[in-house]
């Protein structure tokens, strides 16, 4: 990785982003600051984009694999969503949120460098892995934002400012991230068969994959009938976000996880 | 619902009706598990079918006479679709705490099915609750089908088979593995439970087993605990070179197969022979210079390492798999006899089996005069894929329309 100094590329991506976002937090004041703050912002994105696809010819494979490798992806799906979401609804804080929390990925990435290992098992040498990883980190990024929703929405039941139609914000985001769920879960399944002869075999990782899918199956039939009972929605989307941090990060250290085949750590 | 004062069991039932019926179907299940001391059997061909059959028409029937029922409306509605995807949740969540299949499981918890939740009554309960369920659910929306209703039925039907055909079809799902050498064609298989199964209707006789691997990767260790004391990864491929732990690393010769003859190395190609790196270290601090042969060996010859300083030697690793395949020679009861290649992730389909590459000899590595294959019969596998397609679609255009309405 000499050619390619990872470090370099971050500081310049994750100060794009700073600029990018100081403009857009001043654009009444400032003379097309919003116009020069999304500017920014793309081109920091495009800079990390540019830099995986690099590594991607570099290393001979997806760079898909390790942790390290998975949290340089969220650092380009995170700000994809916001930049998009920032379009669509003009919510500054989504854009500060998703860029935010790309940075303190790209941060984590330099304090802890990665060996860039080529290996990649057989098994893992399929059609399927690009789409079944991609489809599963953007649905994770779309229902990260929807659970920061959730988040908000019971802050502000705390002193009274709750209104109802934040919630039909996390609706969107939540139809999204679920069918992508769903592709993801699919893909998986279809993958599965070719590669190890059967398409569901409740190995733990499959297991908390369908109970994140199930808890946010609940969340939409929950809001689809009760419109007005938002709290307990908000506490839906704030429990199935967990049962989802537990199937990406916390399932290594469940004790079930003895020997899935999703659990790369050696 | 806003029926808070409603007496219980009194129609229209909700929540409260519904989860009491889930719960007790629970119950029931981990009471069944306790006192029969069995687990759920799965049902085969052609029983199978016309049970599914039977479940078909028996629930198109209940949906034509009763649906004006306030019982109909209630297994149509949302309270009981919650109870049910709970119900399954709740078991589901405890298969993500509870280690599944453990061999020596015993007390309690084992008796009441926990340990195997897949194959107790509970889940068994579960899921017919929620094919039930989801099956009324569906044909609610689906009669008159209207154009609006189409992503609908498109994504509730389309789990409703994937489940259904997935659920009844268990039983007919067959897993043998054969383990194929190169001195005759083997014709039986060991299943899941360890027992041979003679009927396969194929033989096979392995041909070639292959290897192709990454170039090995080389370590610094401490010689006393073994540990690995390095970070960093270096590849030991010829020409490559690196710095590891303050030690320049350049790699001078390089053979990927290697038969170590006095003090040296030499390219021979021969069972057993291992890959073999001549290797130039340079301490960047005290310029010391270290120099001479690693290989991590095989099963027929030792492997060989540097010594760099006190405490700290150069190994090399075992090299890991990129891919590898077996070329066999498949015989078939139905008069068919070819050769093949088998790989990771690209079975082989024969007679209704697929053959999927599995294993291999792994003490002796590309030498391996075995290879393991894994033969797959499952004959509803189309029927579930077909409902696994219609899923897809259901989530292509509930991505692309979202909750707009
Ligand atoms: C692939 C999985 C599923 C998806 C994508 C899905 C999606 C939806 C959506 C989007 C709605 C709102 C319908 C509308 O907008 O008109 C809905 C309604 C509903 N769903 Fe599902 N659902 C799924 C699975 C299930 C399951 C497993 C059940 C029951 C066990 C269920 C029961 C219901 C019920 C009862 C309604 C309300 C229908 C009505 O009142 O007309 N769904 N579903």
């Amino acid at each position: 990785m000499d050619i390619l100094n990872f470090n370099n590329i971050a500081f310049i991506t994750i100060a794009l982003w700073i600029i990018g976002s100081l403009f857009i937090l001043g654009d009444q004041k400032i003379k097309n600051g919003r116009l020069i703050g999304n500017l920014f912002t793309i081109t920091g994105t495009l800079v990390i984009i540019v830099f995986v696809i690099i590594l991607w010819i570099e290393i001979d494979r997806p760079p898909m694999r390790t942790i390290g490798e998975t949290r340089l992806w969220y650092a380009v799906f995170l700000p994809i969503v916001g930049i998009l979401t920032f379009f669509k609804w003009k919510y500054k804080w989504f854009l500060f949120y998703s860029l935010g929390l790309a940075i303190l990925f790209l941060i984590i990435n330099i304090l802890k460098p990665e060996n860039f290992d080529k290996v990649l098992m057989p098994a893992l040498q399929s059609p399927w892995f690009v789409p079944h990883v991609i489809v599963y980190m953007l649905s994770y990024a779309l229902l990260g934002v929807s659970s920061v929703v959730s988040a908000w929405g019971l802050y502000l039941i705390k002193f009274k400012t709750f209104k109802p139609k934040l919630l039909n914000k996390a609706d969107n985001l939540v139809y999204m991230g679920f069918s992508l769920l769903t592709l993801g879960l699919l893909f998986g399944a279809l993958w599965a068969k070719e590669a190890w002869g059967h398409y569901w075999t409740w190995d733990p990782k499959e297991t908390w994959a369908l109970l994140t899918w199930l808890s946010y199956l609940l969340y939409i039939h929950f809001r689809f009938r009760h419109k007005h009972k938002t709290v307990t929605a908000l506490w839906i989307l704030a429990l199935a976000f967990i049962v989802l941090l537990i199937c990406w990060i916390g399932i290594n250290y469940l004790a079930v996880s003895g020997n899935s085949v999703h659990t790369y750590t050696s | 619902m806003s029926n808070n004062k409603k007496i219980i069991w009194q129609y229209p039932w909700g929540y409260s009706e519904s989860f009491i019926i889930a719960i007790t179907l629970m119950i029931l299940g981990f009471a069944i598990n306790y006192i029969s001391k069995s687990t759920v059997s799965t049902i085969q061909w052609p029983l199978n079918l016309f049970f599914g059959i039977a479940i078909i028409i028996l629930l198109l029937l209940v949906y034509f006479l009763f649906k004006k029922k306030p019982f109909l409306k209630w297994l149509s509605g949302t309270p009981a679709a919650i109870s049910a995807i709970c119900l399954y949740t709740f078991l589901v969540l405890l298969m993500g705490f509870i280690p599944q299949g453990s061999p020596k499981a015993s007390g309690f918890i084992h008796e009441i099915g926990l340990y195997d939740i897949v194959s107790s009554h509970a889940f068994l309960f579960a899921q017919i609750y929620f094919l039930v369920v989801l099956g009324m659910v569906t044909l609610k929306r689906s009669f008159p089908l209207r154009g609006k209703n189409i992503a609908f039925f498109i994504n509730h039907f389309g789990l409703w088979l994937t489940l259904f055909a997935a659920s009844i079809g268990a039983g007919d799902l067959q897993r043998v593995t054969l383990t194929t050498n190169k001195t005759n064609a083997v014709y039986f298989g060991i299943n899941h439970k360890g027992e041979a199964i003679h009927d396969l209707g194929i033989a096979i006789q392995l041909k070639e087993f292959n290897i192709e691997e990454y170039p090995p990767k080389a370590f610094i260790i401490d010689d006393k605990s073994g540990t690995i004391l390095n970070e960093k990864l270096f590849y030991l491929e010829n020409g490559n070179s690196g710095e590891i732990m303050n030690w320049v690393i350049k790699v001078d010769d390089f053979f990927e197969y290697g038969i170590c003859m006095g003090d040296k190395f030499h390219p021979i190609y021969d069972i057993g022979a291992a890959p073999a790196a001549y290797v130039i270290a340079i301490n960047k601090k005290t310029k010391k210079v270290k120099e001479g042969w690693i290989s991590c060996g095989s099963f027929r010859f030792q492997g060989n390492f540097l010594k760099l300083s006190d405490g700290m030697i150069l190994v090399m690793a075992d090299p890991e798999p990129k891919r590898y395949s077996s070329k066999v020679k498949i015989y078939t009861t139905s008069g068919n006899v070819f050769e093949t290649t088998i790989e990771v992730n690209k079975p082989v389909t024969v007679d209704g089996w697929k053959i999927y590459q599995s294993d291999y000899n792994h003490d002796m590595g590309k030498w391996s005069d075995i290879s393991i294959l894994e033969l797959v019969k499952d004959p509803w596998i189309p029927v579930v894929y077909f409902g696994i397609f219609m899923l897809i679609v259901g989530a292509l255009y509930m991505f692309w329309i979202g909750n707009k309405k």
